[in-house]
């Protein structure tokens, strides 16, 4: 069976790579308060808050580019581990991947949903920062286990 | 759906990853229509009759609740 907006399997391996990379940056990032790794390069801001706090809007400034980094190779090396076919994809491999593609979606707006009930201010800016990420983790979390399972299925022979 | 590929299997002494590479799927997806925990497509199903050389109403069977 053809699936569609696939990626052939050879991209799997390859978005491992980048959203590790990305995925660890994050980590040494979140643990320094975003300061370090301190990668300061030219940016320049399409869209900004006229306040103090704020880089000019269409002007050349400096910034941490690191944060950038890290959320870029997480997104993309989460779409490639997620959206890559796997070795043996077919029609029911497929199925298992929509359901984990609609599970992972559910768990990821129902722990949204408790949190904007129940965190408030820059706590809340942290969690919306992880929520650019959970939907994907969640899902190659749920579709990766659900394929350990499949494949350690017995075969019943005779 | 049911359906009797196990036994069609046996008559034709065919193993689960025998079938499946014949009609190009894994070998979990052969398991788990024999369990009744997928349904193939049409395609599959009439890739499956071919293999047993019988009519796709031989080898899947509705249920009263489908």
């Amino acid at each position: 069976m053809k699936s569609r907006f696939l990626f052939t399997h050879h991209y799997k391996p390859i978005g491992w790579v980048i959203f590790v990379i990305g995925f660890i940056l994050g980590i040494i990032l979140m643990l320094n308060d975003y300061n370090y790794p301190d990668w300061e390069v030219s940016v320049f801001p399409l869209i900004s808050e006229n306040d103090i706090f704020s880089k000019p809007a269409l002007e050349w400034s400096t910034n941490n580019i690191a944060d950038e980094i890290a959320s870029i190779f997480i997104i993309v090396g989460g779409i490639l581990v997620s959206f890559s076919k796997t070795k043996d994809e077919d029609e029911y491999i497929s199925k298992i991947r929509m359901e984990s593609l609609i599970w992972a979606t559910y768990v990821n707006y129902i722990i949204l949903i408790i949190t904007i009930l129940f965190v408030f201010d820059i706590s809340f800016f942290n969690v919306l920062i992880f929520n650019m990420f959970t939907i994907l983790l969640f899902f190659m979390v749920r579709f990766h286990y659900e394929l350990f399972k499949l494949k350690n299925v017995k075969e019943d022979e005779e | 759906m049911k359906n009797n590929i196990k036994v069609e299997r046996a008559i034709h002494n065919i193993t689960q990853a025998k079938l499946a590479e014949m009609i190009g799927v894994s070998r979990q997806t052969i398991n788990a229509m024999e369990l009744n925990k997928y349904v193939p497509s049409t395609v599959l199903a009439l890739k499956i009759s071919e293999i047993f050389k019988k009519p796709v109403n031989k080898i899947f069977f509705l249920e009263l609740e489908d």
